[in-house]
């Protein structure tokens, strides 16, 4: 059997997994395979410079000018990494002819290729996110084809003609099911592979969010904040324009992110970056109501979103988004209000609307008990100076010696 | 009997046949008048007619010879009592002439208002009339019954009274002059309206036969005359025509009538023009003569009655003659050394194998001295005309302009020295066309629209590619989809091992 060049890895898996199209699912790849492909891609110019123009136009809308990208190994491993976890929900994995032994072969081979080192470096997290900024939008159609003797079931393949032939004769029919994420990468043998996988492009993590997908760790993440354009392309895709539950998923999913962060022991730089991001985010709510007929009538947003009668279906981290600038304004008061808010009336008015409403409708026991938890990140905020300056005490009285 | 005063707003009345009018004036369907005399009659048509239309009253006038009771006679005149307004002119202009006035409508008419009693009069005691009486009148002390003894027709009347002399009513003014009638004798017809035609008197001239009734008028006889109808005749043509015998002068009265001029009806004609049938014209003449000519009157314009010689027997027949061109007497047109200042130098004519130079040229003067040229190529030349000074371009002949168009060598003028219009005329030169006389051969003529302005003429024609727009928005990723290929049966034998060794670079 030949063995697969790297032209055709490129081809037709990972173009197709950064511009769109059809992502071909073959046999695993072994390590060795993908040692040979590290040096084959010298061969391979005209497929890498596609992927390569394709992931520049991926940043395009992300950045004003995004970086020169050169497909490099690490990234070949981390597609590679991506595929052999795909086929691990190949309908050929689950045949007689794969042992467990093997398929654990495959999970270990591929979470070695997903291993790789984590980057702080711009371009190479904009790189791969640019390669892997499709991964929560992955599909499979799965065609069930049921006939007048029998059915069979076609995961991500094309049923054969034999069994669809003679529609009306043999009452042919199909079924077309869409799966996505949950079923191909949020199984349990995926799982920690896609979790690995994430944790080394924080800014699709921070970007893109599912249900099935593993949580964010702020503290991974947390270095694309300090970069101002980055971060303003964060905040705007967290905040669609879109209808009041759609555009609070994104900070929620965030702001849950940040109330498992306090759990830890984060850096207090890392706390008060995302305490300020979080913030930010509610500016650009108050900033979206800028324009109301009546600039002191309540949010709409906010009343849908915390209204009592749907506070079941409150996403997680909601209240802990909304509470931020008010815990913030009795822990720290210089990142209770995004800098700038009262050079532009109206918005200072906004934002005063929204912090009246957020604690008439959660009340000041969430404020405090967030805040309380804020305190214990934020150490070196400004002391009491009675607990700075020690005061002289008289000295105590010397008992009169008895005779 | 008595009469008694209206009241304001009296409605009620003993007299039958009478009602307030909306002034609150008694006034009944008539108004009667009595004269003493037919005079009296007259001078009332006469008076009633210079102010306002009899036209309006002809319709149900009716004048009467009536008898009193005593046995004597009034002329009674009786006019519908139209409105108060006419009913007050007639009754003015009734006392004037010493008549009484009265209002009713069918047999009892009672005295019109006055002074004393400005809404009229009502009166009491109306009695019984007796069967023979026809109408009864109403006064302060009296009630008058009338009887019918005849009715005098108006028309009757009207052509029954004379014209009169008036003094000095020969001499017109000029409005008056502006529309005249002359009725010229058979006779002298030809040599006035040849007269009128030289002395470009605007006529129209028609020959008319008098209508007659009687049985005893001669019919052999030539009554006919020549009407001629003239406009803004002069007063020395009028004074001729007036003395001269066969030639009466006859002013218009309304749209039907004619009276002599120096003659006037008591009667103003023109307020009673419908006595006059439409189909005729009436004449009238003095000494009571009144022709009626049949109308409207169809006149033919004098210019084309004058008299036309014709010899037949001596046949004109176009002649042919020949004859000789004349002897030149012209001398041709030169350039010579010019006398006069130098002119203004506004046009240059360079040949065509200058026309590098020119384009170099063009590209070195600034916009400002390109603005306002005119250029056009021709095959004497490169022709450059400039709205002003053209010394910037030191190029060809230079020209100067000796009349507008008209251009001529700087520093040389056209001999013989004739005026610009004739040396135009001469050329054929008219507005549009430019004329360049050159001191190499004859002159020659370019028309204003060959010529182009520099500034475009200058440019090359340039081709300008259309521009697409194109569309710079990032395109919607397509999804990405997983497609499983067929890897076989025994895809994994030989699949190495995961390798046992971390893939994480070791820590710091």
């Amino acid at each position: 059997m030949a063995k697969l060049h790297v032209k055709d890895f490129l081809t037709n898996f990972v173009k197709p997994l950064v511009a769109g199209g059809e992502l071909h699912i073959g046999a695993p790849i072994p390590l060795p395979d993908l040692d040979r492909w590290d040096r084959e891609l010298n061969d391979a110019s005209v497929e890498s410079v596609d992927v390569d123009d394709a992931r520049v136009a991926v940043l395009s809308t992300l950045v004003c000018r995004p970086p020169a990208f050169l497909l490099e190994a690490d990234e070949l491993a981390l597609a590679a990494g991506l595929h052999n976890a795909l086929f691990l929900v190949h309908p050929r994995a689950d045949q007689w002819s794969v042992s467990d032994r093997q398929r654990r072969k495959i999970i270990d081979t591929a979470l070695a290729m997903v291993s790789q080192p984590l980057t702080h470096n711009r371009t190479r997290v904009m790189a791969r996110h640019a390669l892997l900024h499709k991964l929560m939008f992955l599909t499979r159609r799965d065609i069930t084809v049921s006939w007048w003797t029998g059915r069979a079931r076609f995961q991500g393949q094309k049923p054969p003609t034999r069994l669809t032939a003679w529609k009306g004769m043999r009452r042919v029919r199909e079924e077309v099911t869409v799966v996505d994420f949950d079923e191909l990468l949020a199984v349990p043998d995926t799982a920690p592979v896609i979790a690995t996988l994430l944790r080394r492009t924080p800014l699709t993590q921070l970007l893109d969010a599912h249900p099935g997908a593993p949580p964010l760790h702020w503290e991974d993440a947390v270095f694309l904040l300090r970069d101002a354009e980055l971060a303003r392309a964060i905040a705007y895709r967290l905040v669609p324009d879109a209808p009041p539950r759609e555009q609070i998923v994104g900070p929620a999913r965030l702001a849950a992110a940040y109330e498992q962060m306090l759990e830890r022991a984060p850096d207090e730089g890392d706390v008060r970056a995302v305490a300020a991001f979080l913030v930010h985010l509610n500016a650009l709510f108050a900033l979206a109501e800028i324009n109301l007929r009546e600039p002191g009538a309540k949010s709409p947003l906010i009343s849908t979103v915390l209204a009592a009668e749907a506070a079941g279906q409150r996403p997680r981290g909601l209240a802990t988004l909304l509470a931020l600038p008010g815990a913030l304004a009795l822990v720290d008061p210089r990142l209770a209000m995004p800098p700038g808010i009262s050079e532009i009336p109206a918005l200072a008015q906004r934002w005063k609307v929204h912090r009246a409403q957020t604690t008439e409708l959660l009340g000041d026991a969430v404020i405090d008990a967030l805040a309380a938890r804020l305190r214990r990140h934020f150490r070196h905020t400004m002391r009491d100076p009675s607990e700075v300056v020690q005061l002289p005490m008289p000295a105590p009285a010397e008992p009169a010696p008895t005779t | 009997m008595a009469l008694e005063h209206v009241a304001q707003g009296q409605t009620r009345f003993f007299t039958p046949g009478v009602a307030p009018d909306p002034r609150g004036i008694l006034l009944g369907r008539y108004a009667v008048m009595t004269f003493a005399t037919l005079e009296g009659a007259v001078s009332w048509f006469r008076l009633y007619s210079s102010e306002a239309s009899l036209d309006e009253l002809l319709a149900n006038l009716t004048v009467m010879k009536c008898k009193t009771a005593l046995g004597g006679r009034e002329i009674v005149v009786q006019i519908p009592a139209v409105s108060s307004y006419a009913a007050d002119r007639a009754a003015r202009l009734c006392r004037l002439v010493g008549g009484a006035v009265y209002t009713g409508t069918a047999k009892h008419f009672v005295k019109y208002r006055d002074d004393r009693s400005p809404y009229g009069y009502d009166a009491v005691d109306i009695g019984a009339m007796s069967a023979a009486t026809d109408f009864m009148v109403h006064g302060d002390e009296f009630a008058q019954g009338y009887v019918r003894e005849g009715d005098l027709p108006f028309q009757r009347l009207l052509f029954r009274l004379s014209i009169r002399k008036l003094p000095g009513g020969e001499n017109l003014d000029g409005d008056d002059r502006g529309d005249l009638f002359l009725a010229v004798a058979r006779g002298l017809s030809e040599g006035i309206i040849r007269y009128l035609w030289r002395n470009r008197v605007d006529a129209q001239a028609g020959l008319f036969t008098p209508g007659t009734t009687s049985a005893f008028e001669d019919q052999s006889r030539e009554r006919g005359y020549m009407l001629i109808r003239v406009h803004a005749l002069p007063e020395r043509i009028l004074q001729l025509f007036l003395g001269t015998p066969g030639i009466d002068v006859f002013r218009p009265a309304g749209a039907t009538a004619a009276v002599a001029v120096g003659y006037e009806h008591p009667i103003d004609l023109a307020s009673c023009s419908s006595v006059f049938a439409q189909d005729t014209f009436h004449v009238f003449w003095p000494n009571d003569r009144v022709d009626v000519l049949p109308g409207p009157l169809a006149l033919s314009d004098i210019a084309d009655l004058t008299r036309v010689d014709l010899e037949m027997d001596r046949p004109r027949d176009p002649a042919q003659h020949s004859g000789t061109p004349p002897e030149p007497i012209g001398v041709e047109l030169k350039l010579a050394a010019s006398m006069g200042p130098p002119r203004r130098v506004v046009a240059t004519l360079i040949p065509s194998a200058h026309g590098s130079r020119l384009k170099r040229i063009l590209f070195a003067l600034p916009p400002v001295s390109l603005r306002g040229h005119r250029v056009a190529a021709t095959d004497r030349g490169i022709l450059v005309i400039g709205s002003e000074n053209l010394d910037v371009i030191p190029l060809g002949q230079l020209l100067c302009e000796l009349t507008p168009g008209l251009l001529v060598p700087l520093g040389m003028d056209v001999v013989p020295r004739v005026t610009p219009e004739v040396l135009a005329r001469a050329l054929g030169h008219t507005a549009g066309i430019v004329t360049v006389f050159t001191t190499d051969g004859r002159p020659f003529q370019v028309s204003e629209g060959s010529f182009a302005t520099l500034e475009r003429r200058s440019l090359a024609k340039m081709e300008v590619d259309q521009a697409e727009s194109v569309n710079y928005a990032a395109e919607a990723p397509a999804d990405a989809e997983v497609v499983n290929d067929s890897v076989g049966r025994f895809a994994l034998w030989g699949y190495p091992d995961a390798p046992d060794r971390k893939q994480l670079p070791p820590g710091k």
